[in-house]
């Protein structure tokens, strides 16, 4: 991997290029750049108790602050780490059936060795990062492919379906690898060191000495390696990137030049979160990523073209939106009765707003997805990492589909944001609860 | 092998255009009756077009002062780029709120066809240049796409069913993915679906390149959505894709640019279009009213450039019985420039878009009404079907993405209301329709009864307007469309009515 030039960028692009890159040459150079800049306050250190730890892994947002209108801000800056378990991690010693038949080491279950080291490899991260944006929070997500080899089955309480193609239009890869290790700070150095001290060459994380790391029990996919960015001023900060526009506006906070997650809009964590079963306290995470034609839907669309595509035409008409969606305050405005059906938008307006198709997938009014996706611009293309947290896959594939707008009467370029995305990849996970985060069985109660 | 030279073709399409020039593409003769209307709105539009055309991409300076200190690389900045500033930026002056005469013809490169499962289509190439984008129908919701990078192509594919020949004027999300050496260039494209008077549908976009070389171009052609009958029910269910490469090279550009036909100053802007690709290898009497031509041609007609071209049926090659066009708000009929009425005259417009609305019933049009009534429908016996056609004038291009509802009205009250379907059909190609009666008896005295008879009135009122983009000469038309109202004329069998 060769470092991104810093006297090419500035000095914000030059550390969103050295997240993407990665590794400790990066680290390194963040390091240096961010020690000559702002954020020369300390990270917060963690906690040697665990038990003071929320009991969900994505208990993010009692942790997180609010804008002035009340919805979560997010951490700035995300990596998504995808790992398959290494050729050592399978329990050798197994005499089970499973054990015995399988040949392959993706059909080994992982030994208490393996499992051992995740967990204290991860509550180092704990001890030496407060649980916050300002210090660390993560996850670390299972695929199907995972539990396939154990010899029982997820219990009925987890809905986490293979994935697949979700519109007729798409022919995605799919996320066939073990899991998905999501790391996520405001400070992108954080984020680059977290990786380093599970992965590469470290001694120590933020004055914490490291006693162990996943290098024996994880190999990382380099090649399926995700980053990305949201917070108002990254994404005008990206436009160094081919295909980013000058135009982003500058408060945008993702790539698109909207806001999103509003807090009227998003589930609650309790709503995603797994409620029964042995996995009670877990959720599943769907993540695609997608490529987005930004420089047509900057271009080639005007302001009021892209708020009839992204919320609704009404909203266009009635000018409700403000530049990036500042107007909206902690909604979409998307209302049950306030704002025409989609069905009626389609017929009256030949357009269809993606807020509006989204809307009716509500239950009784509430959303049942929790959107923590982020703007990306890996392999310097511009794109989206759309991850959703939902009590269960099914729920997610149901949003989807509303989405999708089939049944809509309205051209495809006119459907929501249909026309400017692109979908590469899927893949669902199960985050299981902390208590059960380290490489845990399909049926851990049998 | 110079019939797959493209630069022979497109010499040979030249000439014949100059012949055709000589005669005059069709103007309009309503031009004078509505004028003052058309200021009025044009007034309007113009003024939002040039307010929203400031707001385009890399807004061409860098005034944004923050960004001061981070020059762009020279790629968005060089407004010359590889066409050495040659690409035609005129516009047309104060355009009438209607189809007019564009400023130009484009010259563009031709490549050969390509199949991709039932499907096959025409990849085309021209220098970037400027179109029209739609989403709803008051003017914000229009927008002129301007090129800022003088580098890279127009990428147009006009894709035609293989077994009936139907081009397939719908957009269903057709995705355009340029590869060079293997490495992708660029994101991926939704070509926009777009009417263009000299190659009618098509899907295209301004696609930037990096610099000359050889590119490859998957397109994906997902399945079709739009309701399909006859031939076509069944076919285009599933996802397929085909690739086609091109060189971008001096040569190529010089093609592109040295093929463009300007026309006369004063011809720019007047009522009328541009004949089709090809049209002149037909005898190029340069009419471009293909409408009177008696030409039943469904689906296309290949020219001798090897594009197919969308055409829907004229006026007079419907079977069944054809509504007459009242006097309405949408535009008055009138004779034809040469003061001869044809069919098409009579036709009443919309926004300048002529309408066609043509009845079917089941003593009269029985193969035509199962056909158009589908599977779906034969369980309720259908006794009629009512067929919309909104097209361009002069061209005969079909106006898709639309949203059209149609209501009966008998001695004033109304009747039924309808919501039209958009329809692809393998006799009649493009329309919008529905079955309007559900029962064969249905049609007796009843006095209640919905079906719809001789002295009805049917109002075709427009929800919105055709979401197509635009290239120059239609960006006007076929926006603000108001309703336009029928007469059911006497007799079962309709044909030709004149009035």
């Amino acid at each position: 991997m060769t470092l991104p030039d810093r006297s090419a960028l500035s000095r914000r692009a030059y550390v969103r290029a050295l997240v993407a890159v990665g590794g400790g040459a990066a680290l390194s150079a963040c390091l240096d750049v961010t020690r000559d800049g702002d954020d020369t306050d300390p990270v917060p250190s963690g906690t040697d108790d665990p038990d003071s730890l929320p009991a969900r892994q994505h208990a993010w947002n009692e942790f997180s602050s609010r804008d002035e209108d009340g919805n979560v801000q997010l951490p700035a800056h995300h990596a998504l780490v995808p790992v398959s378990l290494a050729s050592g991690a399978g329990d050798a010693d197994a005499d089970t059936e499973a054990g015995a038949a399988a040949e392959s080491d993706s059909a080994t279950a992982p030994s208490e060795d393996a499992r051992r080291t995740t967990e204290t490899a991860l509550r180092t991260l704990e001890r030496a990062y407060e649980w916050s944006p300002e210090g660390l929070v993560f996850t670390l997500g299972y695929t199907p492919a995972y539990f396939d080899r154990f010899e029982g089955s997820l219990p009925d309480s987890v809905d986490l379906p293979a994935p697949e193609a979700l519109t007729a239009r798409e022919d995605p890869a799919f996320d066939e690898f073990d899991a998905l290790l999501h790391l996520a700070s405001d400070r992108p150095d954080v984020v680059l060191a977290a990786e380093e001290g599970l992965f590469g060459d470290r001694d120590e994380l933020n004055g914490t000495d490291l006693e162990t790391d996943l290098t024996g029990v994880f190999d990382r996919h380099d090649d399926r390696r995700r980053t990305g960015f949201v917070g108002a001023g990254l994404p005008a900060s990206k436009t160094d990137v081919p295909g980013v526009p000058e135009s982003v506006p500058e408060d945008a906070p993702f790539l698109m030049g909207f806001r999103s997650g509003f807090a009227r809009t998003q589930a609650s964590e309790d709503r995603v979160t797994i409620d029964a079963g042995p996995f009670a306290g877990g959720t599943t995470q769907h993540v695609s990523s997608m490529d987005i034609q930004l420089d047509v839907w900057f271009g080639q669309d005007n302001h009021h073209q892209r708020v009839s595509k992204l919320f609704s035409p009404t909203h266009a008409a009635d000018e409700l939106v403000g530049e990036v969606g500042d107007e909206l305050a902690d909604t979409s405005g998307v209302t049950d009765d306030g704002i025409a059906s989609a069905e009626a938008a389609a017929r009256e307006h030949g357009v269809v707003g993606h807020a509006q198709k989204a809307a009716q997938a509500r239950e009784d009014g509430n959303p049942p997805l929790l959107r923590r996706d982020f703007s990306t611009v890996d392999g310097d293309r511009p794109g989206q990492h759309f991850l959703a947290l939902q009590r269960g896959i099914g729920e997610f594939v149901r949003v989807r589909e509303a989405m999708t707008g089939a049944d809509l009467d309205v051209s495809s370029a006119n459907n929501g944001i249909l026309h400017y995305l692109f979908v590469n990849r899927r893949g669902n996970y199960l985050l299981p609860p902390r208590s059960l985060r380290a490489l845990p069985p399909a049926a851990p109660n049998s | 092998m110079a019939p797959d030279d493209p630069t022979a073709d497109d010499s040979a399409d030249s000439a014949d255009r100059t012949t055709a020039t000589g005669a005059a593409p069709a103007t309009d003769a309503t031009t004078t009756a509505t004028r003052r209307t058309l200021l009025r709105r044009t007034g309007a539009i113009s003024g939002a077009l040039a307010l929203a055309g400031c707001l385009g991409f890399g807004g061409g300076g860098d005034d944004n002062g923050e960004e001061d200190g981070k020059e762009s690389d020279g790629e968005t900045t060089d407004a010359g780029g590889d066409y050495g500033g040659r690409q035609p930026t005129v516009t047309v002056e104060d355009p009438p709120n209607a189809v007019f005469l564009p400023t130009h013809r484009e010259a563009m490169r031709v490549e050969e066809p390509v199949t991709a499962g039932e499907f096959r289509f025409v990849p085309m190439l021209s220098y970037p240049h400027p179109f029209w984008t739609i989403a709803g129908s008051d003017d914000a919701a229009v927008e002129r796409e301007t090129p800022e990078v003088g580098r890279g192509v127009h990428m147009m594919i006009t894709v035609q069913d293989r077994e009936t020949g139907l081009v397939v004027p719908v957009d269903d999300g057709i995705q355009f993915r340029v590869r060079s050496d293997g490495e992708r260039v660029g994101s991926p494209v939704s070509p926009w679906a777009m009417l263009s008077q000299e190659m009618g549908f098509h899907f295209g976009d301004n696609v930037g390149l990096p610099g000359d070389g050889t590119y490859e171009v998957e397109v994906t052609i997902p399945p079709l959505s739009v309701r399909r009958t006859g031939a076509l029910a069944g076919r285009g269910e599933e996802r397929v894709t085909g690739t086609f490469e091109f060189e971008y090279d001096d040569e190529f550009r010089h093609q592109v640019i040295d093929g463009i036909d300007y026309l006369e100053r004063n011809r720019r802007g007047e009522r009328g279009a541009l004949e089709p690709m090809g049209a002149g290898a037909d005898g190029g009497d340069g009419s471009g009213e293909s409408d009177g031509d008696g030409n039943a041609g469904h689906a296309s007609e290949m020219d001798h450039a090897h594009v197919p071209y969308a055409t829907v049926p004229a006026v007079d090659a419907y079977a069944g019985t054809r509504l007459v066009g009242g006097a309405s708000a949408g535009g008055a009929p009138s004779a034809g420039a040469d003061g001869e009425a044809t069919a098409a005259d009579e036709l009443p417009r919309s926004d300048d878009a002529p309408i066609v609305a043509v009845l079917f019933e089941a003593d009269a049009d029985e193969s035509d009404l199962a056909r158009l009534a589908g599977d779906e429908n034969r369980a309720q016996n259908p006794a009629q079907y009512l067929l919309v056609s909104p097209r361009t004038p002069y061209n005969r291009v079909p106006l898709p993405d639309a949203a059209l509802t149609a209501s009966t009205e008998r001695d004033g009250e109304l009747v039924a209301e309808y919501e039209l379907e958009q329809t692809l059909d393998s006799e009649y190609g493009h329309h919008y329709g529905v079955v309007v009666s559900g029962t064969g008896s249905d049609t007796s005295d009843s006095e209640s009864s919905s079906a719809i008879r001789s002295g009805d009135s049917v109002i075709v009122s427009v929800d919105s307007p055709p979401q197509v983009a635009r290239h120059q000469g239609y960006e006007t038309a076929f926006l603000e469309m108001e309703a336009v109202t029928f007469e059911v004329p006497d007799g079962a069998e309709g044909g030709d009515t004149e009035n």
